[in-house]
């Protein structure tokens, strides 16, 4: 079963609120975690992104894609990097987001369906 | 070295060989690679069961010219028997060297996109596989091999020939070819969302081809210069990167760790080509490396010489990220207000100003000045801007204990 997980925040909050320890430990279990899924074949994909500053919100005006700059949420409530794992249960996916929360708070947990069963098609 | 070990390096080193010997005979360098790694997987699982034929190249040529025989239908029998046993014969009329040379030029031709250049010259001449190459990019497999069909299909618009670029063109074409095998450098030795082990596949593979390169043309100083270059940077590689996957800065690098022999032929590679013609881009980085390798302890490194060099790097090619280069060695040098100074006249340069590395530099230099509020902001301008999700964590660190020792001062 696949999963995504999404995590929330910024950077700059973290350096303006954390102590330096925290962080660093926070980078140690980052560069582990990845190392572990890895490891064990349920890392399909990953990725961190650049700060919600650098978001764009792109949309049709006459038909035309208009971006406009600046963050679509409050820092706090914008993507910041995201899991995909391919776990054997929910309860696996739940333990992984669970591992996370420890360092950013709430993760959300989204399945990835892998298509309708045969007999829909 | 494990027997699958030896019918890897054996099979990549014959990959260029095989279809330069097919492209020749058959025209189609694409069809002529797409039949060479259907061969060189046939030969993967094979000569791992069986043990390596006695003559690995004419196994594969053969093997390759009739998987290109096969998917061309229009070829009747008589022919396909003319071929196989032509494929037997081996080639001596051009040289190894050659093929490689002009498979490579060919690999990274100007009218094919970055992506193209980077997949085709790793599986024509390194002979990786395409799971490989999707592995060393973490891409899906599917990914990988879609790119490379597309860019054979760039290959067949563009009605690329199997032959080496004129005299004329042949400069501004090998500047492409190294370009290209320096990304693939870079790729591999940045590590981004892969860890320094992961990417070691890509830097060996790059100094493999540039090796390879450098045998074709002896003469040229910027192929020893980028081949040095590689040597010198990857020589770190061992200090990089502690057991947990924590990057380790230059500064703070455990230097007996360094690779020696590497530094050794870098420098050895250098000495021979400095002074004896143009100096180019490539060999003025090398020789700034090796200035960083041969420093027994940071504070031992030669920074009035890494600013020479870099001032001469700015006026052979110049370019934002030299120029930040440059203002740290002035820093180095003659301290962080003067490190600041120059990165005042460059912060109203287009490109520059937006780029994270410039304030995370400022912010460097702010701190050591002892600026602790603008160097937090610095740093924040940084983070917000497009850096790695590496880079902000540790720019947060940075702006952490910054923040401890404004608040705490006996700290």
């Amino acid at each position: 079963m696949k999963y995504m997980i999404a995590m929330f925040g910024s950077a700059e909050e973290m350096g303006n609120t954390q102590k330096p320890e925290w962080i660093s430990e926070m980078i140690q279990f980052m560069i582990a975690l990845d190392g572990r899924l890895r490891d064990s074949g349920e890392m399909v994909y990953n990725e961190g992104l650049a700060d919600p500053s650098q978001a764009k919100v792109v949309r049709l005006q006459n038909g035309q894609p208009v971006a406009t700059d600046g963050p679509y949420a409050e820092a706090k409530e914008s993507v910041i990097g995201f899991w995909v794992v391919d776990v054997a249960s929910e309860e696996r996916a739940i333990e992984l987001g669970g591992e996370i929360a420890v360092w950013s708070g709430a993760v959300e947990l989204r399945p990835v369906p892998s298509g309708p069963p045969a007999e829909f098609l | 070295m494990t027997p699958e070990r030896r019918v890897v390096d054996l099979l990549r080193e014959l990959a260029p060989q095989v279809v330069g010997t097919l492209a020749r005979r058959y025209g189609d360098w694409a069809d002529a690679e797409d039949a060479t790694q259907e061969a060189l997987l046939a030969a993967s699982t094979q000569w791992s069961d069986d043990g390596v034929p006695d003559h690995p190249k004419a196994w594969l040529t053969t093997v390759a010219s009739r998987r290109l025989i096969d998917s061309v239908r229009s070829e009747n029998a008589r022919r396909h028997r003319e071929a196989t046993a032509a494929a037997l014969e081996i080639d001596t009329a051009v040289s190894v060297d050659d093929d490689s040379l002009t498979l490579l030029y060919l690999c990274c031709h100007p009218a094919l996109s970055q992506p193209s250049q980077l997949a085709l010259t790793l599986r024509a001449v390194g002979g990786l596989t395409t799971a490989e190459i999707a592995r060393a990019f973490l891409v899906p497999e599917s990914t990988m091999a879609q790119r490379i069909s597309r860019a054979k299909q760039q290959v067949r618009a563009a009605s690329l020939r199997f032959e080496l670029p004129s005299e004329a063109e042949s400069g501004a074409r090998l500047a492409v070819v190294l370009q290209v095998l320096y990304l693939i450098f870079n790729e591999g030795y940045t590590p981004g969302s892969r860890s320094v082990a992961q990417g070691a596949d890509l830097t060996d593979e790059a100094i493999r081809i540039t090796r390879m390169l450098r045998a074709s043309l002896p003469a040229d100083g910027e192929v020893a210069g980028l081949l040095a270059l590689m040597l010198l940077t990857d020589a770190r590689r061992p200090a990089r990167e502690l057991d947990d996957g924590m990057l380790v800065p230059l500064a703070e690098q455990d230097r007996s760790l360094w690779n020696q022999s590497f530094i050794a032929e870098g420098v050895r590679l250098l000495t021979s080509v400095l002074g004896a013609g143009r100096v180019g881009p490539y060999q003025l980085q090398a020789a700034i490396a090796a200035l960083h390798d041969e420093a027994k302890s940071p504070d031992d490194t030669d920074w009035p010489q890494i600013l020479a060099l870099y001032t001469v790097l700015e006026h052979v090619a110049p370019g934002p990220v030299v120029t930040l280069n440059r203002a740290v060695a002035v820093a180095m040098v003659d301290g962080p207000l003067a490190g600041l100074a120059l990165l005042g006249t460059i912060a109203t340069e287009p490109g520059i100003a937006s780029s994270h590395r410039f304030d995370a530099v400022r912010g460097h230099f702010l701190e050591l000045a002892g600026e602790r509020d603008a160097a937090i902001e610095a740093y924040g301008a940084a983070i917000r801007g497009p850096a790695s999700s590496a880079e902000q964590r540790y720019l947060a660190l940075k702006v952490a204990r910054l923040g401890v020792v404004r608040c705490h001062p006996d700290e």
